[in-house]
């Protein structure tokens, strides 16, 4: 989700972050509805009904399995449209981080130390048209993932971690399925996944050991396609559905409605209920208008859920007046928000500490919008990673002392005084936005009181992370964020603080730390795991490598009908596959 | 005549082509990369080169402009191996961002835009006229200065101010009409109209506003003339001096404006169908500007010059069947 991460961290810098036609929100006979099975009680889950989903977006960015790399969107596609081998629980809080199996029959099984993994598929499972899910399907979906010019915009941890060699420029030797040259090296891919004779076990051998391997699962990368009705590019348009429901109607810009997939089983998907009848997302709405649609719940609206979250406008009139009570929901989003520092530039210890005491954090959640913007983070790990979130105690004595959420700039002294060099001046890297230009205000301000010089370097949003991801361009600090691609803080510490783990902006290659992760990802213990995990967030925050500022929240408002509602913490939306309309 | 119309459809295909160079050679000043925006998260430079290769931006910028111009004709194909596909003529280029070819989205497009331009064309011209002659007629009275002041807001207060206000007032707070959700008049008259109904009466509100001023003042020009005194003199029936007299020679103007007016929404109203959410050629304009989506901003381009171009065309023989004194040439 590191795409989403971001995405979320564009929007915040635009200040936006957060994100009725006549269908009936009135429930009908469990009988009466496909797919049949699930619970039946008035007061509690029950099938029918229409579910709204409102969003300001145009469009899914991608329907595509393999394209679709977007929190919201992968949870509304799993829920709905794309199984994977495993999936989230469905459960508040902590619960749903825990990995359940989904086409799999068990949440995977690992040999030769994590280098090696397997995967069973289900009795019964079939695609919308009624061909049975094999082996081969799944692998045909891993494939086109290495097709990168047609492909486009998913995540690459095939191309990153399955056992297929390089050419020289370090590159695939495997293209795709779509190329169909000579120089594609298809059998590198048959050799690194397998199918067993029955085509129900599918085999990945991995370059390295992967501990969380059957984490990665959870990302619709990993989901079956038809080899016989993959269009490519036009595959965006109309996937096929191996979930509980299919598209009826895809008018981009306007809505998607979903219909049962009559041919979907609640036998062969123990993991979904699939309780509405239908699921319609409007497209292109007025953000405010959204809002004030929830807020006056009627009709339809009634059944209605977000994709983003609140406007900031609102949250004081929501979260103040009882008569939301029950329907209002506050929790995590998936995103941790941070200056990262440029240990190239700023490589004195001393000085890294200094500015990072020296922060008004406090001044930056308020311009954020206060509590609803989130928690002071203490790390780059959030506690929505259930088992590798440990408090670091980063403002609490582990860089030697209390420091205030607005900072102690004699402190930052006096960690300047011990660096034994003078501090240099801070170039201040930020997107260009009102917000941002807040923040870059109060680092200058906190920072000037400790006697550290910031410049302030403003980058229009659409080129920044192409400068702060190019260590010629990138300055001494910078503002970033980052959500993970799954639960599991192997895609938090990796790509931050590795030299090649894709979001290194802190310039950070210390060999020592660098082996620690890799012992890390190996770990198959995630209870062991985790602590690894901890234990090198603490290392990160006393080498001075980020600012911590916010574990940001998201705040949501439903209609009064929605059954099931509460934050989902893998993706920190709605649990779309498991909402319910009430009767 | 035929002579004259011929030359300026020559003239409108130069300015069109004109136009697109022009646009292309914009977007390729432009900082931003477009093979950068649709690179997703892994952006490494192997990624990002062949997404160029992908975009077709890395060949010469006369050459991408070459293959465009052509794919308008002959159509063009894309992707690679067993995944390419073809985009028909007339192809205005494809979007990667939107997943569609530029004139699929245009010709989806055109029809809510139409629908929303047409409309509030009518409500704005008839109201805009009709109010114009009844403020000139009644010149001096309160009549007039209430017209005149209903023009005065209409034209102070922005579209998307009305709009806003509209949608918060008539639809969420009084729920009179249901939150506007297009669909083609084929498909459902009632909810067509239903949806449209605020955003005619919105961008009318504006136009009539200026017709109103502009037909009064025309009007009133027109009714002082030595040829409208002769002809009441003449005994002739007073709905025909200031019909058949009075309007028709002051018509000339209005008509201009009305031409280009309704071709320039036809390109897109950018703001009302924003706020409506229509999803019409001025929504995917600026979605296109906002993710530089230069296929589509090209496409959006050509398509709005050559309602304006044409709409030129039309006024001016307009011109000269309302007006004998005026001869083509």
């Amino acid at each position: 989700m590191a795409k989403a991460g971001l995405r979320a961290v564009v929007f915040a810098a635009v200040g936006a972050l957060a994100l009725a036609a006549c269908g009936s929100g009135s429930g009908t006979s469990p009988s009466s509805s496909a797919g049949g099975g699930a619970t039946t009680a008035t007061s509690g889950p029950q099938k029918g009904g229409t579910l709204y989903i409102l969003t300001n977006e145009k469009q899914f960015l991608h329907l595509d399995p393999q394209r679709n790399y977007t929190g919201t969107d992968l949870a509304f596609a799993n829920g709905f449209l794309n199984r994977t081998l495993t999936a989230y629980k469905f459960a508040p809080g902590d619960g749903g981080a825990q990995l359940v199996p989904d086409l799999a029959t068990d949440t995977g099984t690992a040999t030769d130390g994590g280098k090696t993994w397997s995967f069973t598929l289900r009795d019964g499972v079939t695609f919308q048209d009624g061909s049975p899910i094999t082996c081969a399907d799944v692998k045909y979906g891993i494939s086109r993932t290495f097709a990168t010019t047609v492909i486009t915009d998913g995540p690459t941890y095939a191309i990153q971690d399955l056992a297929i060699p390089t050419d020289a420029k370090g590159n695939s030797v495997y293209l795709g399925p779509y190329d169909t040259s000579s120089k594609n090296d298809v059998a590198a891919f048959d050799k690194a996944v397998t199918c067993s004779a029955d085509n129900k076990t599918i085999t990945m051998h991995l370059n390295q050991p992967v501990g969380d391997w059957n984490y990665a699962m959870t990302l619709l990368e990993f989901s079956p396609v038809p080899k016989a009705k993959d269009t490519g590019e036009k595959y965006d348009d109309n996937p096929v559905s191996s979930g509980p429901y299919q598209i009826e109607n895809y008018t981009k810009g306007t809505s998607l409605t979903l219909v049962r997939n009559p041919k979907w089983s609640q036998a062969s998907d123990p993991y979904r209920h699939a309780y509405p009848d239908k699921v319609v997302v409007q497209f292109g709405l007025d953000p405010s208008a959204i809002d004030q649609r929830l807020m006056a719940d009627s009709g339809p609206d009634q059944t209605a859920v977000t994709l983003g979250g609140l406007q900031p406008e609102n949250l004081a009139t929501v979260f103040n007046d009882p008569k939301y009570k029950d329907r209002r929901f506050n929790g995590y989003d998936p995103y941790v928000r941070y200056l990262a520092i440029n240990t190239a530039k700023v490589p004195n210890l001393k000085q890294r500490l200094a500015m990072m005491a020296a922060m008004d954090r406090a001044a930056y959640r308020t311009i954020y919008g206060g509590n609803f913007a989130g928690d002071l983070a203490d790390g780059v790990i959030k506690p929505n990673l259930a088992i590798d979130y440990k408090p670091t105690n980063l403002w609490t004595g582990l860089l030697g002392q209390n420091i205030p959420d607005n900072g102690d700039p004699t402190f930052a002294k006096q960690l300047i005084a011990q660096s034994g060099a003078k501090m240099p001046t801070i170039t201040y890297d930020y997107p260009n936005t009102p917000t941002q230009s807040k923040v870059a205000s109060a680092v200058v301000a906190s920072l000037g009181k400790a006697g550290i010089t910031v410049k302030p370097n403003p980058i229009e949003p659409g080129q920044y992370y192409g400068v702060i991801l190019d260590p010629k361009k990138a300055d001494e600090l910078m503002y970033a964020g980052w959500g993970p691609d799954w639960l599991n803080a192997s895609t938090v510490i990796p790509p931050l603080f590795q030299p090649n783990g894709g979001f290194d902006v802190s310039q950070y290659n210390n060999a020592a730390f660098n082996a620690q992760i890799n012992k890390a990802k190996a770990t198959l213990d995630r209870t062991a795991q985790g602590a690894e995990w901890a234990a090198l967030n603490v290392e990160a925050m006393k080498d001075g490598l980020v600012i911590p500022t916010l574990f940001g929240k998201i705040q949501y408002l439903v209609g009064s009908k929605i059954g099931g509602g509460y934050i989902w913490a893998p993706y920190g939306c709605m649990p779309f596959g498991d909402l319910w309309i009430k009767s | 005549m035929a002579a004259y119309i011929a030359r300026r459809l020559v003239a409108m295909v130069g300015m069109l082509i004109a136009l697109s160079i022009i646009t292309f050679l914009l977007f390729a000043a432009l900082p931003t990369d477009p093979a950068l925006l649709t690179c997703g998260k892994n952006c490494t430079p192997q990624v990002v080169a062949a997404n160029r290769v992908r975009l077709g931006l890395d060949k010469p910028l006369y050459q991408q402009y070459v293959t465009f111009a052509k794919g308008i004709f002959v159509g063009r194909d894309y992707g690679s191996g067993t995944a390419t596909f073809h985009c028909p003529a007339p192809c205005l280029g494809y979007s990667y961002l939107k997943g569609e070819d530029v004139t699929s989205l245009i010709w989806n497009a055109l029809p809510v835009t139409a629908s929303l331009a047409a409309g509030a064309f009518i409500v704005w011209i008839v109201s805009g006229v009709l109010l114009g002659i009844f403020a000139a007629l009644r010149r001096g009275t309160w009549q007039e200065r209430s017209v005149l002041g209903f023009a005065l807001v209409g034209y102070s207060f922005p579209s998307f101010f009305i709009g806003l206000l509209a949608l918060f007032f008539v639809v969420i707070r009084w729920q009179l009409l249901p939150y506007p959700n297009y669909v083609p008049p084929t498909q459902g008259l009632l909810q067509w109209f239903q949806t449209l109904i605020l955003p005619w009466i919105t961008l009318a509100l504006l136009y009539a506003a200026y017709y109103i001023r502009l037909t009064r003042n025309q009007m009133l020009e027109t009714l002082g003339e030595d040829y409208i005194r002769t002809a009441r003199a003449k005994g002739l029936p007073e709905r025909t001096v200031i019909l058949r007299h009075g309007l028709r020679a002051g018509l000339t103007p209005i008509v201009t404006s009305a031409g280009l007016d309704l071709a320039g929404l036809l390109g897109g109203a950018v703001v009302t169908e924003s706020i409506f959410r229509l999803p019409g050629l001025g929504s995917l304009a600026i979605d296109a500007v906002v993710n530089a989506d230069l296929p589509v901003i090209t496409g959006t381009v050509l398509v709005a010059a050559t309602f304006i171009i044409v709409a030129n065309l039309i006024v001016d023989i307009l011109y000269a069947a309302i007006d004998p004194r005026v001869r083509l040439t």
